[in-house]
């Protein structure tokens, strides 16, 4: 599937292992990148340079951002992401196990793609993490790093 | 004021007030007199033995005979003729004048008469002295006695004046502190110290009032904090239940699937019978997180009430039942037009575990039927859900709306016994009442009272 790779942000190994099982089982071509908070993810995406575009920006797809991250939480790197110009068209998908409104309102508030609360049913779990795949990486259309750094 | 009177009763000094002031006149008076006649007395003294020499004040004299013959007259200015004796005459004060006319009488024989006429003069003399004299020494002691009384009546009427200075003070400073100055013992002195004392006991008990207000604010703020606190923790904790109780649960099934799908060929029914039960009991607890979850959300989210069309909101849930369905013919009727007032996402949480309890436990039914009506009784609004379902046994009805409380085994019908708990919740919240009849094997019929003008907390 186009070989743009999906970036996981998960503290839990556990529903790491189930996302990545998950994502390969709906898109076997796509790199999957696991990070395991926050911080993590911000250097991942910003690099040692805030003001050149990281190149593992390059074939990122979608970001699957969980909520509640230890360190730097996952509506705080949302807004990171947003916040910079080398980042802000990055699709994010918000995955969280709590359907909590104030979540809700606040992840759409900061600027997320998209909203998904984890099923507890791991059938229901993979069919979502295949409907995503197929949108965000086959669907949806993302610009080139480069046309960004232009302006 | 000071002195020994300020011991005497009330009473007493305005007797002696009365007594002494009227008194100290008529004393005044009599020894003004007195002394003014004994100044008189010498005067007259004095007039007498001049009067010899100043006869002046004999105005006409006239001797006459035994016949009435003037026998020798003496006239003054006028030179007036005596006037004949015979006739009938005016003695005594006649116009401006004294006339005197007495026999004259030698050795017991009356041998002629004598006629004296008189000025006036010193008489009305003495009359003006006396008046005059009179007026100023009365009204000297008038003054006198009225500068006198006003210094005395300083004794009864200061202390009332001092009391009720005082009294306006408090009432318009609201100081309780002060107090009225008290001297002597009498009626004043005791109203006095009365007055003191109420006031003194005013003082304590607004001192208590104080202390108590204060010590029930700190009461009320400490309770509100620890409140505050537990709810804020409350909130912590189901927002932690939420997520991390989840986690686990989502593992369990997870691998639970993954495990199947993987390795179902290494297991043996029996193995996979067991790895279905673990995954339906993740499911289950899940299930018990959400409606505890839910429970909580409507026992500590505020009430934004609005009107409802509950007939519009009975249809939508009654399409998602329908939705996910079963094979039983079902026929639902909601009554058209009903309008409640209340916090939307509650009451839908409410009527979904009531419509979905009479989904449920008429599952066995040939056909469902459920029925939705409302009637306005007063400021009330009853809305009655029924369902010809299995019912339940009115024995047990004390623990319908308690959590975790099941009338149904897990093998007769699916449940956490949360849903009636929450929907008990959602009504106590609005100010309703909730109710349910039920015949084992009739059907059940919930009852759910609102109030019409919807005054949830």
């Amino acid at each position: 599937m186009d070989g743009h790779s999906i970036l996981v942000v998960e503290d839990n190994p556990d529903d790491q292992v189930l996302a990545v099982r998950a994502l390969k089982s709906a898109s076997e071509s796509s790199p999957v990148i696991v990070l395991e908070d926050g911080q993590a993810a911000l250097d991942f995406l910003f690099g040692n340079n805030s003001s050149q575009p990281c190149k593992n920006l390059d074939s990122l797809g979608v970001v699957l951002l969980d909520v509640k991250l230890p360190r730097v939480g996952g509506l705080e790197v949302l807004k990171c992401i947003r916040s910079s110009p080398l980042t802000n068209w990055l699709p994010v998908v918000m995955v969280t196990s709590s359907d909590e409104p104030a979540d809700l309102l606040e992840a759409y508030r900061l600027g997320a793609n998209s909203f998904i609360t984890k099923p507890i049913n791991y059938r229901e779990f993979t069919e979502q993490m295949t409907l995503l795949a197929r949108y965000w990486l086959v669907v949806n259309k993302v610009p080139k790093t480069g046309a960004v750094r232009s302006y | 004021m000071m002195g020994p009177w300020r011991y005497w009763r009330l009473k007493t000094k305005l007797l002696f007030l009365t007594l002494f002031t009227s008194a100290l006149g008529i004393a005044l008076v009599c020894a003004a007199l007195i002394f003014v006649e004994n100044q008189n007395y010498r005067e007259q003294l004095n007039s007498i033995i001049s009067s010899l020499d100043h006869i002046e004040i004999i105005q006409q004299a006239c001797i006459y005979d035994q016949q009435g013959n003037v026998m020798a007259s003496l006239a003054s200015l006028d030179k007036r003729e005596c006037p004949p004796v015979n006739r009938q005459l005016d003695i005594g004060f006649v116009e401006e004048v004294y006339r005197l006319l007495m026999p004259v009488t030698l050795d017991n024989e009356t041998v002629g008469q004598l006629f004296l006429t008189s000025h006036l003069e010193v008489l009305y003399g003495h009359i003006r002295t006396f008046v005059f004299l009179a007026t100023g020494i009365g009204a000297v002691i008038l003054v006198a006695l009225v500068f006198l009384a006003l210094k005395l009546q300083r004794i009864v009427s200061e202390p009332i004046l001092t009391l009720s200075q005082t009294a306006e003070r408090i009432a318009q400073d609201h100081d309780y502190s002060i107090r009225a100055p008290v001297s002597g013992t009498d009626e004043l002195g005791r109203l006095g110290h009365a007055f003191n004392e109420m006031i003194g006991t005013i003082q304590q008990q607004n001192r208590r009032i104080v202390d108590s207000r204060n010590s029930l604010e700190r009461t009320v703020e400490a309770r509100t904090s620890e409140l505050s606190m537990a709810n804020r923790e409350l909130e912590a904790f189901s927002y932690s239940v939420s997520h991390d109780l989840r986690q686990p649960l989502r593992a369990v099934e997870g691998f639970g699937q993954a495990l199947e799908e993987d390795c179902g060929e290494q297991l043996n029914e029996t193995g996979k019978d067991y790895l279905r039960r673990i995954r339906a009991a993740s499911v289950r607890m899940a299930g018990l997180i959400d409606g505890l979850l839910i429970l909580s959300r409507v026992s500590r989210q505020p009430i934004e009430s609005q009107t409802i069309d509950l007939s519009q909101l009975l249809q939508e849930i009654t399409d998602e039942l329908k939705d996910i369905g079963d094979d039983v013919p079902s026929e639902v009727h909601i009554q058209q037009g009903i309008e409640v007032v209340g916090d939307s996402r509650m009451l839908r949480v409410a009527f979904q575990n009531l419509l979905a309890n009479a989904w449920k436990y008429s599952a066995h039914e040939e056909e469902r039927v459920i029925e939705v009506s409302a009637r306005k009784k007063g400021r009330w609004i009853a809305i009655e859900v029924t369902d010809n379902g299995v019912g339940f046994d009115m024995r047990y009805i004390d623990k319908l709306f308690v959590a975790f409380n099941r009338l149904h085994t897990p093998s007769e019908f699916g449940g956490t016994g949360i849903g009636l708990a929450t929907v008990y919740r959602v009504v106590r919240r609005h100010h309703g009442e909730i109710s349910a009849t039920s015949k084992v094997g009739e059907g059940a019929s919930f009852v759910v009272k609102l109030p019409v003008l919807g005054d949830g907390d």
